[in-house]
Formats: C-alpha cells, structure tokens, sequence
C-alpha cells in the first residue's frame, strides 16, 4: 500500500508529504504511543500508528527509518511537529480513528 | 496586577528544571529596607519613593509584623492617614514564602494571589528576604546564561574527518529532561553513516543505539555527553553521564526495569527497553556504573567495506 492509499482509508490529512510519498510500498506498521517499543521494531518500509503527537514520534521515525507517521485519535498536531517532520523527511498523517480502528482499516487495505 | 509570564506547569524544559532546582534564598533579595511598627505612612512613603519600591516590610530586628504597600499609602492619602503609624495600617494577614521552597513554588505564589512581592522567611520564622517578580526574571535570565554558557562549553568541534586513520570523533552533550533536543546527536550520526552509503539495517542499529542512549541520559541522568567514534570497521557510541548512577545493573539490563515516572511515560518513554535495545542491536556492549559518579555505556558496531565512490543516500 502507499501513502496516498491510506490516507484515503483513514480519512486521514496529510501534513507533511515527504519525498517518498508517492513512491514508497508500506510493508509493515507498528501501532504504539510507547516509543521505547518503536525502537525494538527492525523493518523497514515502516508506518507508525500511534497517538502520541510530539516531535518524539517524528525523531523516532527517523531512527528506525521509518517512511511515515499517522497520529490517530484526531490529536493536534503542533506545529514544532510539522516542522520537524519537514526537516527529517519523514510523512505526517492525522486521522480521527482511533488507533484499533485505524489498523483494522490498513489490514483490510493490505488483505481485503 | 503582577502576573509573571512563567508557568511552572508549561515553561520549556530547561526552565522547568530550573525552577525546581533554584531555591527561593538563592533569588530572593536579601538588602531588605524595613520601617519599624511606629514608622508613619509618610516615612515609609518615603522610604518608597527614595528606593523606587512598591512595598515595605514592617519588621523589628528580625521580625516580620506586617507589609505596607504602595496601595496602602494611596488609601491614607485619600483618608488623611498618612501620618499616623504604621501598624495601624498594614496589611497583617500576610502571605510568606520559606526560604527553602523551590522557585517554582515562589512563581505559583504570584499567580495565586495576586501580590507583587512576598516576605521570606526562614526556619526559625526570621525574616531573611523578599521575592519580587523582578527577582525571579533576572535570576532566571542569569542561570540560563549560565546553562547556556556550560552547554557551549561541552561542544567540541568536529574532528578533521582524515584525524587519526580516516577516524571521525564527535561529542554531543545531553542534559536532563531536555527532550526538545533529545535525538539531534542520533540524527547527526545517522546523516554522517548515510552519506558513506552504508547499508539501511546497519544505519538503523546505529542510530537507534545512539538514541537510546541520548534518551537514557536525558530521562534519567543528571546529564552527560554523547561521543562517536566513527572509524572505517567500526562505530563506536559511548553515553557518560555525572550521576546518579545504577544501584543495580543487572536489573537495569532486564527487559522492563525501569525507575521512569508518569511523566516520562507519558511523553512515550521509560518502558524499560533503552539498555537491552542498545545491546541487541551492538555486536559489543558493555556498561559500567557506579552510583554518585555516573554511567558510562559503549556499544560499538561493526562497519563492512564500501565501495570507494560514496553511494547516493538511501532510503530504507
């Protein structure tokens, strides 16, 4: 799936659009708030769910290499959030789903 | 009326830190100008206008009985009181500060009631001082100057990248709860590793230890400094901090052991994984730490050859 995709499924904005973002195949998504359990993940091709909206999550994409991030739940996402995931490359996505609901939906989108 | 523009609950971090750490002696003012329980209003207006203060103490000796301010003195003056005593007309249901609250306490103070100053006192109910908001913004304006300067003084030019055999030394220093910058030294070190075109999964392994590692620090160290050591085989990361130090390592290197508090939880850290995350992705770990010294833990990973010609950044 690409970015466009779920973000079509999750209803979701795009605040950031990273240079990947309409080229790169999502294989895998880790959906967590806990950072700490972000960083144990070793895939590439990366989203990450979660409903943590700082610049952590942003900084945490990018060490994993993460291609992107959705922040579930509808959060607000500050603007020092945008900005750094500007810097780093990273996409940045928002959703109202909240954070079950938005895996369910990309595991239909990935198996329908 | 006197509201200062600091929060405790929403100040940045670094200023958070501050005001906890700073106790209110070491920024109240201690040159106190008091007028005695018989002083008139007229004296201690004067005293007012001679020092260009907006409230006077009404104390004897060490004793603190009451505080006349400028409000007072404009409420004789409409009244036609103004010469008559002093303790006839201060407020007495005073509202006091101890000298050994953090600042951050004095600041709630301010928002609280409302007051432009509060008389300090210490222990034994002695009148050692008095907090104005003044105080507080310049002496907070001089310990961050003070931070800033130490926070200069810990970064070190990058080494020559042809130093010691093609070896490139960098150091980052890394201070407690300062996670607005928690994640920068990682992506240094993780730019510098891409623009030699090594592989994504080791890219990864390498900044995701040096992460951990900054955020160990900056969660649970008084502070400290992250160095790499970039050679041709081999980056080696090493995190040193001053303190507290581990009481127990062993439990520390346990999946989930972890002294974090909600707070730091909340911010989505503190599970507990930093230090096995750090020696499952290291072909070398080891930590040593000594409790009212500090920690110091090293992981090195080993770097295949490239090729010669550096290849284009890649994206995993």
């Amino acid at each position: 799936m690409k970015f466009a995709d779920v973000a079509q499924r999750l209803g979701a904005e795009v605040a950031h659009r990273g240079s990947t973002f309409d080229r790169e195949e999502l294989h895998h998504v880790m959906a967590s708030d806990l950072m700490s359990d972000v960083l144990v993940v070793d895939r590439s091709r990366l989203l990450i769910l979660t409903a943590l909206a700082s610049d952590q999550a942003i900084r945490t994409a990018d060490m994993v290499g993460a291609a992107g991030v959705v922040v579930v739940n509808g959060k607000t996402l500050p603007a020092h959030m945008t900005r750094l995931a500007a810097e780093l490359d990273v996409t940045l996505l928002r959703t109202r789903k909240p954070k079950f609901e938005a895996c369910v939906a990309l595991r239909e989108l990935a198996a329908p | 009326m006197n509201v200062l523009p600091i929060s405790p609950e929403q100040s940045s971090l670094v200023i958070l830190d501050l005001l906890f750490k700073l106790k209110i002696k070491e920024v109240m003012t201690t040159t106190l100008i008091t007028a005695p329980r018989g002083a008139s209003l007229r004296d201690i207006q004067r005293l007012m206008k001679e020092n260009g203060i907006t409230g006077v103490p009404i104390a004897e000796g060490r004793r603190l009985f009451g505080i006349v301010s400028m409000d007072d003195i404009i409420t004789a003056l409409e009244n036609g009181t103004v010469d008559e005593r002093a303790d006839r007309h201060m407020a007495t249901n005073l509202v006091v500060l101890e000298d050994d609250m953090p600042l951050s306490f004095g600041i709630s103070y301010f928002d609280k009631f409302r007051y432009g100053r509060f008389p300090v006192l210490n222990r034994n109910n002695e009148l050692v001082g008095i907090l104005t908001s003044r105080d507080v913004s310049a002496s907070l304006l001089l310990e961050l100057f003070k931070e800033y300067n130490k926070l200069e003084a810990q970064i070190q030019p990058p080494a020559p990248a042809a130093g010691e055999r093609g070896r490139v030394r960098r150091k980052f220093p890394a201070k407690r709860y300062d996670f607005e910058n928690a994640g920068k030294a990682s992506h240094e070190i993780k730019k510098e590793l891409t623009g030699r075109g090594y592989d994504p999964r080791l890219i990864r392994r390498v900044s995701v230890a040096a992460y951990e590692m900054e955020l160990n620090m900056v969660v649970h160290s008084e502070g400290g400094a992250l160095t790499c050591l970039l050679d041709p085989d081999r980056v080696e990361l090493i995190a040193q901090d001053h303190g507290p130090g581990i009481a127990d390592v062993d439990w520390a290197m346990q999946e989930g052991c972890t002294t974090a508090n909600e707070w730091i939880k909340s911010l989505g850290f503190g599970a507990g994984m930093g230090l096995p995350n750090i020696r499952r992705v290291a072909d070398e770990f080891d930590i040593q730490s000594t409790v009212g010294v500090g920690t110091t833990v090293r992981a090195v990973i080993r770097l295949p050859p490239v090729a010669p010609s550096p290849a284009p950044p890649q994206t995993p």
